[in-house]
């Protein structure tokens, strides 16, 4: 592992080192979330620092409690950090804003909409007329293969369809960036990995910045372009692992690729050595 | 809410429905039964067919449903009132710091009076009047419909707001296009528990202080011996409750077709 890659990256060099970021990079800067109740104090999130670069598939791993939630909340707004700064194209963040979509492990759904009610949420919001409304949301809609189901309420889904709508939902109203917070992790293994393969479509086509946290190693290497790993509790970037990948070839035989074996060993090594007592760190 | 199970009938359900009618049945023949043998004084105990033959009386002149009209439209103004008022205050309690330091300690205080105490007082301060019944109905109605608001408000998951928030929702909008939809199933509960509130408060104060009302028709009967209007009024106001729990029923039914 090449721990040069954990210390600090400034901005300014970051972004010099990056040409191709205009929209959409995300730049998080010495970064520590204590959360705080009554008089206990926790580290949730500390020294920890990151660029993620416009159009990049980042992957985040980590041992269960490291903060990885905590870090995605951070990003999107809904929570506050105690110091340090996150910024979306070099603005620092404030609060939650139409830039980032979160797609929720528990989909988070609103329940009293259908599923066109949901998908055209966020552009009733954005003050976008009826029939483009219906329009764009339709697209994804089919996009995620939910045509037939627009006028279903989410309980009368299973959990991968309301997994997709989810996904629909953010994507409709276009945020540059997508932070997920282990989307698929409640899916069973073909389902998650027919979304998987839908996700890096349309990370494709749409060109999104994307912020992917999981506890799966495979996942992780499999999605990503480059996968953060953190420290256990409290969490701080131990180091990042390039992917690189020949993705041309189909999901069977790149799995039994030798770059994807070795790729993830390492990913799954230097996790390890977080997730077992007295390991490094 | 399952919706076959309010508007479709299963075959259990019938049966059901049967085997409970069936019950009442029995129990109403063994009450004609015992009246038209004398078993208890006629006073206390009219057979049922003299009730009904009442209760006939009274619908076909108008007197009923005069009445009946009264009560309605007393218990109904004070529900609406305290809903208007209830929601308000509980899901703000609930949303707002301020809110909920000033109301929640009301609330709890405010919950366990038993409001028909306080008959006597509203007949002091604004009289025997359908203002000040349809204000004391509000006055009970108001706490189970801002303690359920109030509760199911808070319950609602932080992701939805999130969500909201994300997707532009400004800080003012939440309430209208996340909160309160999301608590809508526990507020409607809460306006199904005020309902049998709003009907005995109207009930007790028609009783006490008049001016028309099934509850006034009955202490009428009371005080004119006349025990068949007594139970006639009994049957009125149970048709009324039946009914108007019903509505809401199918209104939440419709409401909620999500839940
Ligand atoms: N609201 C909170 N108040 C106090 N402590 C919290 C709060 N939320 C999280 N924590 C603590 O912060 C740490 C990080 O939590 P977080 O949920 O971000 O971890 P995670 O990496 O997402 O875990 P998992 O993989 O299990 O989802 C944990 O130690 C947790 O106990
Ligand atoms: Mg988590």
């Amino acid at each position: 592992m090449n721990r040069t890659q954990t210390h600090r990256q400034h901005p300014s060099n970051a972004e010099s080192a990056h040409e191709t970021m205009v929209d959409g990079h995300v730049t998080i800067t010495e970064l520590e979330k204590v959360y705080e109740s009554g008089d206990e104090r926790t580290t949730a999130i500390e020294d920890f620092s990151v660029t993620v670069p416009s159009g990049e598939f980042l992957g985040v791993v980590g041992p269960s409690g490291c903060g990885k939630s905590t870090l995605l909340y951070l990003v999107a707004g809904f929570l506050e950090q105690t110091t340090g700064t996150i910024a979306v194209d070099s603005d620092p963040i404030d609060g939650p804003g139409t830039d980032r979509g979160v797609v929720f492990q528990d989909y988070a759904l609103f329940p009293w909409r259908t599923v066109m009610g949901n998908v055209t949420y966020g552009l009733e919001e954005k003050g976008v007329g009826k029939e483009k409304r219906q329009a764009t949301a339709q697209r994804f809609i089919d996009m995620m293969d939910l045509d037939g189901f627009e006028d279903k309420y989410p309980k009368e889904l299973s959990g991968g369809m309301k997994q997709r709508v989810a996904l629909a939902r953010t994507l409709a109203y276009d945020p540059k960036i997508l932070l997920m917070d282990e989307p698929f992790g409640a899916l069973d293994q073909p389902l998650r990995e027919s979304l998987q393969d839908h996700l890096i479509d349309i990370w494709r086509e749409l060109e999104k910045t994307v912020i992917f946290i999981t506890h799966d190693v495979e996942e992780a290497v499999y999605l990503s372009e480059r996968v953060l790993i953190m420290t256990r509790h409290p969490g701080t970037k131990k180091t990042t692992v390039n992917i690189e990948l020949d993705r041309t070839q189909p999901r069977e035989e790149l799995v039994l690729s030798d770059e994807y074996t070795t790729t993830k060993n390492d990913v799954w090594q230097s996790l390890r050595e977080e997730t077992t007592p007295g390991g490094e760190h | 809410m399952d919706v076959t199970r309010t508007v479709g009938l299963d075959r259990n359900d019938v049966i059901a429905a049967a085997k409970s009618i069936y019950s009442l049945v029995l129990l109403l023949l063994l009450w004609e039964f015992v009246a038209q043998y004398d078993m208890v004084h006629s006073y206390f105990l009219p057979p049922l067919s003299d009730v009904l033959a009442t209760f006939y009386e009274l619908t076909a002149d108008g007197t009923m449903l005069e009445h009946a009209y009264l009560t309605f439209r007393r218990a109904m103004a004070g529900l609406l009132l305290a809903c208007l008022l209830g929601i308000v205050v509980g899901v703000l309690a609930a949303r707002n710091r301020i809110m909920g330091w000033f109301w929640d300690p009301i609330i709890e205080v405010g919950y366990p009076v038993p409001v028909i105490a306080l008959v006597p007082v509203f007949m002091f301060w604004f009289g025997t009047g359908d203002l000040s019944k349809i204000m004391l109905v509000a006055v009970g109605c108001f706490w189970p419909v801002a303690i359920n608001a109030r509760n199911a408000t808070r319950e609602v998951d932080e992701n939805l707001v999130w969500s909201a928030r994300m997707m532009g929702t400004s800080d003012r909008r939440l309430l209208r296009r996340v909160v309160v939809p999301a608590a809508a199933p526990g507020i409607i509960s809460g306006v199904q528990i005020a309902l049998p509130i709003a009907l005995i408060v109207t009930f007790v104060f028609e009783m006490v202080a008049g001016g028309g009302g099934l509850g006034h028709l009955e202490i009428q009967g009371v005080r004119s011996f006349e025990s068949a209007q007594v139970y006639a009024s009994l049957i009125a106001i149970m048709i009324v409750g039946f009914t108007l729990d019903r509505g809401l029923r199918y209104l939440r039914g419709r409401l909620l077709v999500w839940t």
